[in-house]
């Protein structure tokens, strides 16, 4: 999520700076993250975020008309759905990563007994969440074919373009590189989901894309730089 | 679990699987749309379970009015004893558990909160149907595809159903061509006509009925009355006139007999 604001940001030409923060899901008003930080006010979570940046005088979808908005949101409804839960599954649900990889990343921070108890209490919480979903009946390989079917929708839907809505980036945009860049350079234990990426070509030109026009020569900025705070845990998610 | 599709011997329990079996019979709605267009239909369906799913929830199985009035009758009456007294239930509580999972927790601390949330969502996704839909007759053009059977499904027990609180329908009903389509879709796909079977009509036809009834009710007491009367009236007093002449006609005689020598 933090790599969807970022890129949102640096496509509406707002200079911005990262900071790791282990407390940072405290610093927030709602305790969700990411949150940005600006003059005296602090604003967090996606919706609340994208519309104080409107306020502001910057918007990226301002050029769209009312049906192309209508899908844009419905595209943006199709990664959180598909993707996030997903990301969440391999994350939480599936056994293997969880011991391997979930639970020292997330309980890293903590000392002794809390980098037990926290990420086993946000595994039941997670694990909650999808059984309310149905995704709790699912296997790892339905999981990986629901990604791949949303891989290929939005394949689909980019084509030849360059963006989604043609010449201009859009929220839809950061979102989707927000996840693919994650997803493509996170490292679990298998490579499967990379993988189902990888098979749509234009995915990773756009991914490269992206990079290249708004993350690169920004040092600090840089999403490998952002990528690795995810070895704090909190910080991403 | 369901729905459930049984086709000969072989029977099938979920969405996705059940269309996935009726395009390998060659039963596919979807056969002229572009890769794009497809990939929209998924885009769309994500967006109706995200975001008008969840007050579709709410108005069936957690307001409380609603619930207690039509949903847990309605399907008490068609779930057998004993079950009747308890999956309902289970139900409600699953669509609350779902609402609360998905869209609480902070900054949304109340269910009112998360209440309001979940409405406007709704409205706004009704709006964006709307504005997609458009003037044409189905999402794609001339023909219903997976979409619109989608959309119907979530759009017409909203539209249709009468529940007491309704600020759902209310909203719907003001976005007149997502109206008109799902009047489309009933009387082209289910024969039913716009002023149809819904609950409402019924009730109708059910307050008429009884009014006449009270009315020929009433009209058969009066004519039991009327033969009452009839029967009371005299039907002899003919009779004793008859008699009474001859009587008088007999005194008469008498009279004379005694007033002759």
């Amino acid at each position: 999520a933090t790599l969807y604001f970022q890129a949102f940001l640096q496509m509406c030409n707002l200079p911005i700076r990262v900071v790791c923060r282990a407390n940072a899901e405290y610093m927030s008003p709602s305790g969700k993250l990411p949150f940005i930080h600006v003059g005296n006010q602090v604003v967090s979570e996606l919706g609340p975020i994208v519309q104080f940046v409107k306020a502001k005088g910057h918007s990226l979808s301002d050029g769209l008309d009312e049906v192309q908005k209508a899908e844009m949101k419905a595209y943006m409804e199709l990664v959180n759905n598909m993707l996030l839960t997903a990301e969440l599954y391999l994350q939480w649900c599936d056994d293997e990563t969880v011991q391997e990889i979930t639970y020292p990343r997330y309980g890293s921070p903590y000392p002794w007994p809390l980098n037990r108890i926290l990420p086993y209490q946000k595994q039941w919480e997670v694990r909650r969440k999808m059984k309310a979903i149905g995704w709790a009946g699912k296997t790892l390989q339905q999981v990986l074919e629901d990604v791949d079917q949303c891989c290929q929708a939005l394949s689909q839907r980019l084509g030849t373009q360059p963006y989604f809505f043609n010449k201009h980036p859009t929220e839809l945009d950061a979102l989707v590189f927000g996840h693919l860049f994650t997803i493509l350079t996170t490292q679990l234990i298998t490579d499967e989901l990379s993988e189902k990426v990888k098979n749509y070509s234009n995915l990773t030109a756009f991914c490269r894309r992206i990079e290249q026009q708004y993350f690169e020569g920004h040092d600090k900025d840089s999403p490998a730089t952002a990528a690795a705070p995810a070895a704090k845990g909190p910080l991403l998610r | 679990d369901i729905p459930v599709l049984v086709s000969e011997d072989i029977v099938i329990s979920q969405p996705a699987k059940i269309l996935n079996f009726l395009r390998k019979q060659k039963y596919n709605a979807d056969y002229e749309l572009s890769a794009k267009q497809g990939a929209d239909t998924l885009a769309y369906i994500a967006l109706l379970e995200e975001k008008l799913l969840p007050a579709l929830l709410h108005t069936f199985w957690v307001e409380a009015e609603n619930y207690c009035s039509v949903t847990k009758p309605w399907f008490a009456s068609r779930i057998p004893f004993p079950l009747s007294l308890y999956l309902p239930g289970k139900m409600s509580r699953e669509a609350l558990n779902r609402i609360l999972l998905t869209r609480g927790g902070p900054p949304l601390y109340s269910l009112t909160e998360v209440e309001a949330q979940i409405y406007r969502d709704a409205k706004e996704c009704l709006n964006l149907l709307s504005k997609r839909l458009g003037t044409s007759p189905f999402f794609f053009g001339e023909t219903p595809t997976t979409l619109d059977a989608f959309v119907f499904g979530f759009l017409a027990p909203v539209y249709k159903v009468c529940f007491p609180r309704v600020q759902l329908q209310e909203h719907l009903k003001q976005l007149s061509n997502l109206c008109q389509f799902c009047d489309n879709i009933l009387t082209c796909y289910f024969r039913l006509t716009v002023s149809g079977h819904s609950p409402a009509g019924q009730d109708t036809a059910d307050a008429n009925l009884q009014k006449l009834t009270q009315l020929v009710n009433k009209e058969s007491n009066l004519i039991e009355k009327m033969d009452d009367n009839l029967r009371k009236s005299p039907q002899h007093p003919p009779r004793k006139l008859t008699t009474l002449k001859l009587a008088a006609a007999g005194e008469e005689s008498s009279l004379l007999s005694r007033l002759s020598p």
